[in-house]
């Protein structure tokens, strides 16, 4: 305090909330993500039309961010709370829709990243788990070269997933951050085949085998080896690289994951007239995530359950179809994968085309002459505390080690072993140091909680229909507009961004117990909010008399020390009045944004957040008048504020009549509806009261 | 607890008007529970304070702050270097917390920014209510609880007097008559011929009459010194 005041000591908001998320428990959306993004964090910032922010918050964990915002399989929705009041949060749109907004900035804030080790790492294979530890190394100050045998980056992404899903310039956003940064990139390069492994480990002072598994399982039934029955990875990797493909009109898929769906809508996109799948579980058992099975069926694809291959039928030669038989049960007693079947039910399907999908494996010919072991079963031997293989400096990350799973779950893995990689180099011991992303949720919604919150029906996008989009490879899901994202993401409970007490702070006065309309604080010696109840409406912190309470996401406070530069500075020869509008930034649509010139908008969470201090430092900063501008009737997401927000306007009437202003210098208003403008509507009739009121009393 | 109010802000400003650089200093204890002098009240009464400054095109410095309770030294120990920095301070603790830190300040000049009340209880949020006037003498058993001193308009030891009305006092409507509900209470605890025995005079030396009051317990006193050698105290770590 070197002027001799007594200032605010704390810490930046962003840095003190932080601090803290890490602390209490996760939010369930956080904690299910398998890089804990804050999801909460990033939604809340999109409901303010804080897109750059958002992509931050995104971007500081995932170096995917553009490709899982179309197809990751987002664990944060199926976690997500609101899912005991209506349905989940669109988590993965409303990534899209911020990564979107903020392209621009996005590609503008692409640097070189100044290599300050003189260590040099080789990655081999590029799909999420080489990229991210690419990124992560470089961005750490590494010379990072990346070897892809595929003649583009980006592993699975690139070269199976279908261009409807996931077009190729969405993926390319995030590679062009991470080439950005100055790693190298050797596509066309196999290791064993270009390169040998050897010689890689010559060069390099770490390497990372991440390799992935890029082989299809085969089907050991006769009659499946010969021309016309195809493999799924090979099928996808000519389909992903527009090579001719001979396909009959009947095309039968062996399998019910993902990537079978996946081949059979590719198939129909090619040009298959008729596509089955054929599978060994019941609908329910599928392991196809339920919406892929609802999209594949909305294309005319049939599924038939329950049924194992048993012989590919030929008639010179040709493919007339598959021979199959019955299943008893997939999975034993517990529920182990171990199929029964009735011998004696059979059946037969007619296809003149089979593709094979029954599974990935690795290749890992490549170690052979390496010092990098393999086990008996073909698998890489490592240390999953460490990410080290069998030879010191080698490391290992994504399937090629964990097994199938999502393109997330590999970037988890990215980062653990660049971290692995990192501290080796710096001649650290890893054990115990690598993040684990296990985090505690915070509880579900307690009953009655559940019960008072505003039912709102998620948003949804649009989809090509299903007649134009088979016809096409074109990406056939729609992102949100910006009226539906903000709509959306004002669903948000904002778990875990709510109410916090500084014990040393309170004294125990029972004002946020009496408070909180949703009955999260406990007062005994001192207050805890229990953030399985809290809201984050924000309601109890204005309230209380101690300053005990801060909100973790978009506290007052932020708004509080920012006034002066969200009020700018006022020109003295004014003619219109200037005027600052707190306005709700839940529901206000893009509209609610566009306010007139001379009013300056502060979008807050909820207008219970707001404090009397807040309204007389607009003033302070030099506002001519100030509006609290609530959401339309009906509209607020939160349960009975109004009272004490308009308490608290009229006590601010009090205090600035006490300096002498006119009262009517603040207001709280309310938007009429959500059509047309009606924030800015309000706003300027509010602003040419005040101008009667500048011109009457002066300023 | 100790109720008090905040001073209209045109008071304040007499106060401080000729100052350059004020602390708001705060009380997070009774008074904040009463949304009269905690961190909160504080910091609003500081924002005002360079409104009316502004207007008034005086450069003068406000700040504020706040420790968790004024009446005793440890808690705003570790603040007072800080708070040595300014030209006045404004506290808003109660009349007991204005004297206390006024003994400590030095040629730095203490002044109320809040009227302190009674002590009080919170029949309901925002709402405090009288109910002891810490007279030093306690008869509340004699009285079913209710206490004639501090609620009785005229501080009748047997009452009522002929102003009761419907249970009200003849000084106003919204006045309860202590002694009705003395009465009234008294009947329910089937203690009323407690009633009929007339009570004494009372010796108010205990009381404001009897000057300024203290109280020493030896056996705490003797704890303390013994216990003097810890250094851990409740505002922070003793010099
Ligand atoms: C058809 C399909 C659909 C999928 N859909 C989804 C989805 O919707 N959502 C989701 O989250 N996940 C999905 N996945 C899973 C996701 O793609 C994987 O989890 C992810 O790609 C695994 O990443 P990885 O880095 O471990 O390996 P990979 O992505 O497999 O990358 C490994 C790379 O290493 C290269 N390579 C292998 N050997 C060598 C060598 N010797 N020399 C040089 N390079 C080599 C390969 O060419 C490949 O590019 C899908 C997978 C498939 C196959
Ligand atoms: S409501 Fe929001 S914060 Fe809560 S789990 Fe869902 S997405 Fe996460
Ligand atoms: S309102 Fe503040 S001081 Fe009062 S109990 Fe709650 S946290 Fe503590
Ligand atoms: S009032 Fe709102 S922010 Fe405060 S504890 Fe209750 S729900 Fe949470």
């Amino acid at each position: 305090m070197s002027d001799g005041s007594i200032k605010e000591k704390n810490k930046p908001h962003k840095e003190w909330a932080a601090e803290l998320k890490e602390q209490r428990p996760y939010s369930p959306c956080r904690a299910a993500c398998p890089v804990n993004t804050d999801v909460q964090a990033y939604v809340g910032l999109i409901a303010q039309g804080r897109y750059a922010e958002a992509l931050e918050v995104i971007r500081s964990v995932n170096p995917i961010a553009s490709v899982c915002s179309v197809i990751c399989h987002h664990p944060c929705e199926q976690a997500c709370r609101r899912c005991a009041v209506d349905e989940p949060l669109a988590v993965r749109h409303l990534k899209r829709f911020a990564l979107e907004k903020a392209a621009d900035y996005r590609r503008n804030k692409r640097r070189l990243v100044k290599q300050t080790r003189d260590k040099k790492i080789a990655i081999i294979g590029s799909g999420p788990s080489g990229l991210t530890a690419a990124n992560d190394l470089a961005d750490l100050g590494y010379g990072v070269t990346i070897y892809e045998r595929h003649p583009v980056l980006g592993g699975m992404l690139s070269s199976a997933i279908p261009t409807y899903r996931l077009p190729r310039e969405t993926l390319q956003e995030d590679i062009d951050d991470i080439i950005a940064k100055g790693v190298e990139a050797r596509t066309n390069c196999e290791i064993g085949r270009d390169i040998t492994m050897n010689e890689i480990i010559d060069k390099h002072d770490a390497i990372l085998i991440a390799v992935g598994l890029s082989e299809s399982r085969a089907l050991n039934i006769p009659g499946a080896d010969v021309p016309g029955v195809l493999l799924a990875i090979p099928f996808l990797e000519d389909a992903a690289f527009q090579k001719k493909i001979e396909l009959g009109s009947k095309v039968l898929v062996i399998g019910g994951g993902n990537v079978a769906i996946d081949v059979a809508r590719t198939a129909k996109r090619l040009g298959a007239g008729y596509v089955e799948m054929v599978c060994l579980e019941s609908a329910e058992e599928m392991p196809a995530w339920k919406w892929e099975v609802d999209e594949a069926v909305e294309e005319d694809i049939a599924i038939s359950h329950r049924w194992g291959p048993k012989a590919v039928r030929r008639d010179n030669g040709r493919i007339t179809g598959l021979e199959v038989v019955k299943v008893l049960s997939v999975f034993d007693s517990n529920g182990r994968f171990s199929p029964t079947f009735d011998n004696d039910t059979t059946s037969f399907i007619e296809a003149d085309t089979v593709i094979i999908t029954i599974g990935q494996m690795t290749n890992l010919s490549f170690l052979e002459d390496s010092q990098v072991q393999v086990d008996e079963r073909g698998r890489v031997v490592w240390d999953p505390e460490t990410h080290m293989s069998s030879l010191r400096g080698v490391f290992v990350s994504g399937e090629v080690v964990t097994g199938p799973g999502s393109a997330i779950q590999a970037v988890a893995s990215g980062h653990r072993s660049a971290m692995a990689m990192h501290v080796y180099l710096e001649g650290h011991e890893i054990e115990g140091v690598l993040p684990t992303y296990e985090k505690e949720p915070i509880a579900q919604l307690p009953g009655d909680v559940a019960d008072v919150i505003h039912r709102e029906p998620r948003m949804k996008v649009e989809h090509l229909p299903p007649e134009t989009r088979c016809s096409s490879f074109m990406q056939f899901e729609f992102g949100y507009d910006e009226e539906s994202a903000l709509k959306e993401a004002g669903r948000c409970r904002g778990c875990g961004g709510g109410a916090v007490v500084d014990t040393d702070k309170c004294m125990a006065c029972l004002t946020c117990q009496r408070i909180c309309p949703y009955g999260a604080p406990l007062v005994t010696s001192v207050s805890e909010i229990r953030s399985e109840y809290c809201q984050a409406c924000g309601l109890c912190a204005p309230e209380c008399p101690g300053q005990a309470i801060s909100m973790v996401s978009y506290d007052v406070g932020e708004v509080r020390s920012n006034m002066s530069s969200l009020v700018g500075s006022v020109d003295p020869k004014r003619q219109e009045p200037a005027v600052v509008a707190l306005i709700c930034s839940h529901h206000v649509g893009i509209k609610g944004f566009e306010l007139p010139d001379n009013v300056r908008s502060v979008p807050i969470h909820c207008t219970s957040r707001v404090d009397i201090i807040d309204l007389l430092k607009a003033f302070e900063c030099g506002a001519d008048g100030v509006a609290v501008v609530r959401c339309p009737a009906g509209a607020c997401k939160y349960k009975d504020i109004e009272t004490r927000v308009s308490a608290r306007v009229r006590r601010t009437k009090e205090l600035i009549h006490m300096l002498g202003m006119d009262a009517g210098r603040i207001e709280l208003l309310q938007a009429v509806s959500d059509d047309g403008n009606p924030y800015a509507v309000v706003c300027a009739d509010f602003s040419e009261k005040v101008k009667q009121i500048v011109l009457r009393t002066g300023r | 607890m100790i109720v008090g109010s905040q001073k209209p802000i045109d008071e304040i400003w007499e106060m401080v008007k000729d100052f350059k650089k004020i602390l708001v200093f705060g009380c997070n204890t009774c008074v904040a529970i009463c949304h009269a002098g905690g961190d909160k009240e504080a910091e609003t009464i500081a924002t005002l304070l360079r409104m009316r400054a502004s207007q008034e095109g005086v450069d003068m410095q406000v700040d504020h702050t706040s420790v968790m309770r004024h009446c005793e030294p440890e808690y705003f120990d570790p603040v007072m270097d800080d708070v040595k920095k300014y030209d006045l301070i404004l506290s808003t603790a109660c009349g007991v917390g204005v004297n206390f830190l006024s003994d400590r300040t030095g040629i730095i000049p203490v002044y109320p920014g809040i009227n302190t009340s009674f002590y009080g209880a919170v029949p309901e949020p925002g709402v405090f209510e009288e109910l002891c006037a810490g007279c030093g003498d306690c008869i509340l058993h004699m009285t079913g609880g209710i206490c004639p001193i501090a609620r009785c308009s005229k501080t009748l030891m047997n009452g009522p007097c002929g102003g009761t009305k419907e249970g009200k006092c003849e000084v106003s409507d919204e006045m309860d008559c202590a002694w009705y509900l003395i009465v009234e209470r008294m009947k329910m605890l089937g203690t009323l011929e407690k009633l009929s025995e007339v009570l004494p005079p009372r010796d108010w030396s205990t009381s404001r009459d009897g000057g300024p009051r203290r109280v020493s317990m030896e056996h705490i006193r003797a704890y303390e010194e013994k216990e003097g050698e810890k250094t851990e105290t409740a505002g922070g770590k003793k010099e």
